[in-house]
């Protein structure tokens, strides 16, 4: 561990020296980033220190860093943030957000930072289903799911029968909610994109698992009023930490090196 | 104040937007009511019952009373909502296998305990420490004369609860009961956080996928205070004649 984080400070010193003469420089400029803190490892609280962290705070850091803006953090539950976003309350919203269609007629998002694909998260004893297919021909089972995100949509109109109000979708407040939903035995499955699903199975290996093939894939995007003068720069910026190998670190940090709830 | 909400309505029923919502949010009205009727009716039965232990002669159940109002009016309806539904729900059902393995009958699963009775349950248990009160003071709000009369009377103590106690006790009791109705009403709205299909959770589904926040709440207060202020002056009227028959 003392190792790669010294391998890592001296990858990120020298990308720093290669990269800060092409980046804009923002002079300190002050910016509002809200986010839901409720999808871990992208953003999650330390359930150990209570700090708020995870591959995107840690992303955003060094973008600021690169760009020389001073950010603060907000949160908003997640069905009030592209809205509040879209108005111009925030600067900013951070929570792997995919990037969709819909969504983009109300805010303008970054270029994807990290691209994910959907998995089925289960108990580690399930035996009934091993595909989409095996899930939405048995009645009996049930999706939880949180309402307006990905895992919503897919599991409505690729797995089940694209019927919004299917009673075979339970609806919790938080991916969390539901993943709790799912070790009480109260749903039988919860989608979740890779990256979370992989968080979930390390941090309870004996009871969840993750079966199927992955079902469709996402980008993720930060979000910003429309029209906002940050998208160029922030897009700059990852383009350059694709390049110097920061995000292939970061995805090395969150989801192979650090596990949840330890 | 009339004429402000006879503008909002006509706002909202020439609106599409509003319409809409509003069309979505109907399917959450029936789930409300129920929630608030059956918990109301659960809460004061329970706070029935725990007013009478409190007031109880037996030392022990008193003290078990008052220990479960205490404890119960100290907790914030959201977090016993989540405790009833994540931690005693699943607990009760594992207690509950338990015995029937033993026993040799079915196992039932968590989800044989639909979120929707959870979410009743945990908000009846923390009406009813409330609604306790509210009877307590009412039963001792009347005069020890009447009770001794009505012993005097050799009625018993069931018949001196009915025909005594109970007709002079409600009128202290029904404008905190009914505030507490009213309260109930609102916080029903709580059992959203378990993803029951209330008028709330409709409205968080709504606003996440039109994106239209400042309409989908409009439309989501307006329909709890349309509640609210009907039950409001139904509630004044019906203490009015009851003050109009006390007068006679």
């Amino acid at each position: 561990m003392k190792h790669l984080l010294a391998a890592t400070a001296l990858l990120a010193a020298t990308a720093i020296c290669a990269t800060a003469q092409d980046l804009p420089d923002l002079e300190g400029r002050e910016v509002v980033i809200v986010t839901e803190n409720a999808y871990p490892p992208l953003q999650f609280v330390d359930p150990a220190t209570g700090d708020a962290i995870g591959w995107e705070y840690d992303a955003m850091a060094e973008i600021a860093e690169r760009l020389n803006m001073a950010v603060t953090y907000q949160n908003i539950s997640w069905d009030a943030m592209i809205p509040a976003v879209s108005e111009g309350q925030y600067d900013m919203g951070m929570t792997g957000i995919t990037i969709r269609e819909d969504r983009a007629e109300l805010v303008d998002f970054s270029d994807p930072y990290m691209v994910s694909q959907m998995r089925m998260l289960v108990r580690a004893d399930e035996t009934r289903f091993d595909d989409a297919e095996g899930f939405a021909a048995d009645e009996e089972l049930l999706l939880g799911t949180q309402a307006g995100i990905t895992p919503f949509y897919v599991g409505v109109y690729e797995v089940l029968d694209g019927d919004e109000a299917n009673p075979r979708i339970v609806l919790l407040e938080t991916i969390p909610a539901a993943v709790q939903a799912l070790l009480s035995d109260d749903v039988d499955m919860v989608l979740s994109d890779s990256a979370g699903g992989e968080a979930y199975v390390n941090a309870n290996p004996d009871r969840l698992k993750l079966v199927g093939a992955p079902l469709g894939t996402e980008e993720f995007g930060f979000i910003f009023p429309k029209g906002s003068d940050l998208v160029a720069p922030v897009n700059a910026a990852i383009a350059a930490m694709r390049a110097d190998g920061t995000l292939d670190m970061l995805d090395q940090r969150w989801f192979v090196d650090y596990s949840l709830g330890q | 104040m009339l004429g402000l909400g006879a503008y909002a309505l006509w706002q909202v029923l020439t609106d599409a937007v509003y319409l809409q919502v509003l069309d979505t949010l109907r399917r959450g009205v029936l789930i409300t009511i129920f929630v608030t009727l059956v918990g109301f009716a659960l809460a004061a039965s329970l706070g029935l019952l725990l007013a009478l232990a409190s007031l109880s002669r037996h030392l022990i159940l008193r003290q078990m009373a008052r220990f479960y109002i205490e404890i119960i009016r100290g907790i914030p309806i959201i977090v016993l909502l989540l405790y009833v539904a994540f931690v005693f729900a699943p607990a009760l059902v594992a207690g509950y296998n338990g015995l029937a393995e033993m026993a040799g009958v079915e196992a039932i699963r968590t989800r044989d305990f639909p979120l929707l009775w959870r979410a009743i349950i945990a908000l009846a248990i923390g009406y009813s420490a409330f609604i306790a009160e509210v009877f307590r003071a009412g039963l001792q709000s009347i005069d020890r004369g009447q009770i001794e009369a009505a012993e005097a009377l050799g009625l018993n103590r069931w018949n001196r609860f009915r025909h005594i106690i109970f007709p002079q006790a409600i009128r202290t009791i029904l404008p905190p009961l009914g505030n507490d109705f009213v309260a109930m009403v609102k916080d029903s709205s709580l059992v959203s956080v378990l993803g029951v299909l209330d008028i709330t959770q409709l409205g968080k589904v709504t606003a996440a996928s039109n994106f239209r926040y400042f309409e989908t709440y409009n439309v989501v207060a307006l329909i709890y205070l349309t509640m609210t202020i009907t039950l409001s002056i139904l509630l004044r009227r019906l203490e009015q004649r009851m003050r109009q028959s006390q007068d006679r």
